[in-house]
């Protein structure tokens, strides 16, 4: 990795307060530059850190150490952050608080409502425990944008299929008529790492992108799968594993809108066409449709 | 006497609460582990058909997806009558392998290594505990590079993964009847260049880092114990037989056994659910009753022979004998990275194996009826789907997760879970910023997205929890 002085200074710090060595006033007025970072709360409801992770995976438009260490400022993921306890919920109130219409809130997973939101307690404030959808209706409207990182958080996805007994809703349902500019939604299960992080990046520096109907951006999210496949036009099959156009075999991509076919999944390595199998059209206002394809 | 709570814990999978109470001496006397998430999952598989199991269910988890796909894979054939094809075991062992390894490395410098030194004064990695930081400003700036060096090596075991799963998390054609990505020539070029870079990292940083961190917290090798009885289902197929790179078993009282699952019972006295308790889970319900008297948590208490057992890579390799020292917080990051290790050489094997352009897909129909029991291991502990199949839809599906024996409840006899065990008797040096708790709790790999959910096998016998071989 390459490091930057901006980095190094943040990295070698942190070593030298730990070790009490005393640093030069220059030096800390760097490192605390970064603290002006963009702030972001991420907050997982009901879900299965499937986002957090692809996040890590991101590699365009650059790797997650420079997103964590020079682009953002992460103030609250259960995943990632040293924090726990109430030093943890402790952040994660001053954080919003301080920059009380500043921050992107994104909200993972979808929202459960049933049995009064207890079915998912994100933790413990003064002794009372705070649900997901008490953070969500709290830090929903302070934030300046909102992003559901997601199909759960878009659309319901996996945490909303059947019967849905646990009453999980998604963040712009929660959040109706309660934040300053409309849910971004970025479905896909899981939210493709470069969709998200440039979706952050952008929101950051131009601003609310062009959303369609079902508010998600429309540069991401104009193009069905079948449209821009390269299997579109080869020999339609009618088994999975076999090469060739698996829209016979209940293959969603004529009906999913995502970037899987431009830029494939994990640094371009693979795809779920690519690997012999039907788009399931995760990232669907229906997923997890039944069933989820044909064969 | 005084409590800690600490909620949310943070650095793992999901939604995990502790409490403990303190004498005067600061020593833990009791100890409670709450999961805080309830997802109703195994539910909603019914009704639909056995196939779409697999892609449900690796939604469970963000970090061991391939493990649950497999465990699904595995039920499904079961309930089919098919054996698969040494080839799909072999791309299927390189998927959960190269998952395996990213969510242990992971785990190490991401979820486990912030409790020991401190991190970049910035969020995410502050504030934190400045308690017990003992290592010398050489050695942590060299953990602090390995911890970005690490994000490095979890994101190209993915996309090592993804070269035949077709992305992660959440594969997408690790299918009953095999897996349907045909291999080429540059697939194993490509794989194999990324297991050589994350094998050198493996045995060359890792090594030295969870050996240096075991140096200098050497009094670790003492702390979170538990009660040192150990389970595994086993994981990695080797060959058509059933045969295992890491076989099942169970270690109890220091002695290793075999595995009979009508030993099993769960218990829900101390967990939200008002459904009775102590069946054996094939004949188990599950009513979810949040605010039940006494009760404290969204896990059961799953037992074996009326004891509690832990899960993991410490399991793993006591059954194999390649770690056997003991069981402690320091213990189970040595087992993590012996097992890790062990996977990346034995990934070589398997890729020399993995036979160019060949299609080893079988296209299996849809059960009519039947039932099946599919088990494996995710990173973090034995995992079980149990399958049943009538007019080819799910009537029952249930899953057995590994911290649902980790982090499980004190169960209707007063026994408490073993991490609940492994926190009492500890000393909290500062019970303002108990790192002692974080670092147990840590040593399990705690993921209760995975934890959240019944276990009820259909009563199938197994005999020594091994799969029987299959359509024979």
């Amino acid at each position: 990795m390459q490091i930057s002085r901006r980095e190094f200074l943040k990295w070698s710090v942190a070593a030298a307060i730990s070790l009490g060595i005393e640093l030069s006033l220059g030096s800390v007025s760097n490192v605390l530059a970064a603290e002006t970072d963009p702030p972001i709360i991420w907050l997982q409801g009901s879900g299965c850190s499937g986002c957090t992770i692809s996040t890590l995976n991101v590699t365009n438009p650059t790797t997650i150490d420079n997103v964590l260490l020079n682009k953002i400022s992460m103030k609250y993921n259960s995943t990632l952050m040293t924090a726990s306890g109430d030093l943890a919920m402790q952040t994660l109130d001053q954080s919003a608080t301080q920059y009380n219409g500043q921050f992107i809130l994104v909200v993972e997973g979808a929202v459960p409502t049933g049995a009064n939101g207890n079915y998912c307690v994100i933790g413990e404030v003064d002794g009372t425990h705070l649900t997901m959808e008490q953070a969500v209706l709290k830090y929903g409207p302070m934030a300046k944008y909102v992003v559901a990182a997601g199909t759960c958080a878009s659309f319901g996805g996996v945490s909303a299929a059947g019967a849905n007994a646990t009453g999980c809703l998604t963040a712009s349902s929660i959040l109706s008529g309660k934040t300053v500019n409309p849910v971004v939604n970025l479905p896909g299960c899981p939210v493709h790492p470069t969709v998200l992080i440039q979706t952050l990046l952008d929101l950051i520096l131009i601003g609310m992108p062009s959303l369609d109907r079902s508010n998600r951006p429309s540069n991401y999210f104009g193009t069905k799968i079948h449209s821009m496949c390269p299997r579109k036009g080869t020999t339609v099959v009618k088994q999975l594993g076999q090469y060739g156009c698996y829209k016979n075999v209940g293959c969603k991509g004529p009906g999913t809108q995502n970037v899987c076919p431009s830029m494939q999944w994990n640094n371009g390595q693979a795809w779920c066409i690519g690997v012999n199998y039907p788009c399931i059209g995760c990232a669907n206002p229906d997923f997890p449709a039944n069933p989820l394809c044909k064969v | 006497m005084s409590t800690i709570v600490l909620d949310p814990i943070t650095r793992l999978e999901g939604h995990l609460k502790v409490s403990v109470t303190l004498d005067a001496n600061n020593i833990v006397t009791a100890a409670q582990a709450t999961g805080n998430l309830y997802r109703d999952f195994e539910n909603m598989l019914i009704g639909r058909g056995p196939k779409d199991a697999a892609f449900l269910t690796q939604r469970i988890c963000g970090v061991c997806p391939v493990s649950h796909a497999i465990a699904s894979v595995k039920a499904t054939e079961q309930a089919a009558g098919f054996t698969p094809s040494l080839q799909s075991l072999l791309l299927r062992n390189l998927i959960q392998g190269a998952n395996f390894i990213s969510s242990n490395v992971l785990h190490f410098y991401q979820l486990a290594l912030m409790d020991y030194v401190q991190g970049p004064q910035m969020h995410p990695w502050t504030p934190g505990y400045t308690q017990d930081f003992r290592f010398n400003a050489t050695d942590s700036q060299a953990l602090i590079n390995n911890y970005v060096a690490a994000l490095s090596i979890r994101r190209q075991a993915h996309e090592m993964g993804a070269i035949f799963g077709g992305k992660l998390p959440h594969v997408g054609n690790v299918v009953p009847g095999g897996v349907t990505a045909i291999p080429s020539a540059t697939d194993i070029t490509n794989f194999r260049n990324y297991l050589n870079t994350i094998t050198t990292f493996i045995q060359t940083t890792y090594a030295t880092d969870v050996n240096k961190l075991a140096s200098t917290y050497s009094d670790y090798y003492t702390v979170g114990k538990g009660y040192g009885n150990l389970i595994s289902f086993g994981v990695f197929d080797t060959n058509t037989s059933g045969n295992k790179l890491y076989p099942a078993g169970t270690v109890t009282n220091g002695t290793i056994g075999s595995f009979t699952q009508t030993n099993i019972k769960e218990y829900v006295g101390h967990s939200w659910y008002s459904s009775p308790s102590g069946y054996n889970p094939a004949s188990e319900t599950t009513t979810p009753s949040f605010g039940k008297a006494g009760a404290y948590t969204w896990l059961k208490a799953p037992r074996y022979n009326g004891a509690a057992y832990e899960a993991g890579s410490i399991a793993r390799t006591w059954l194999t004998g390649e770690y056997r020292r003991d069981v402690s917080v320091m213990d189970r990051h040595l087992a993590r990275y012996t097992e890790t290790n062990k996977i990346a050489i034995n990934m070589q094997t398997w890729l020399n194996q993995v036979v160019v352009g060949q299609n080893q897909f079988t296209n299996l129909g849809t059960p009519a009826s039947g039932s099946g029991i599919g088990l494996t291991e995710a990173p973090r502990g034995a995992l079980g789907h149990w399958l049943s199949v009538a007019s080819s839809k799910i009537t029952k599906y249930q899953i057995v997760t590994p911290t649902c024996w980790n982090a499980s409840p004190m169960d209707d006899a007063g026994i408490v879970g073993p991490m609940e065990k492994a926190l009492i008797g500890t000393h909290v040096v500062n019970s303002a910023q108990p790192v002692e708790l974080l670092r147990i709790v840590h040593s399990f790999d705690p993921c209760t997205g995975c934890s959240v959910h019944v276990m009820s096998p259909e009563g199938l016998e197994m005999s020594n929890f091994v799969v029987q071989p299959l359509g024979v």
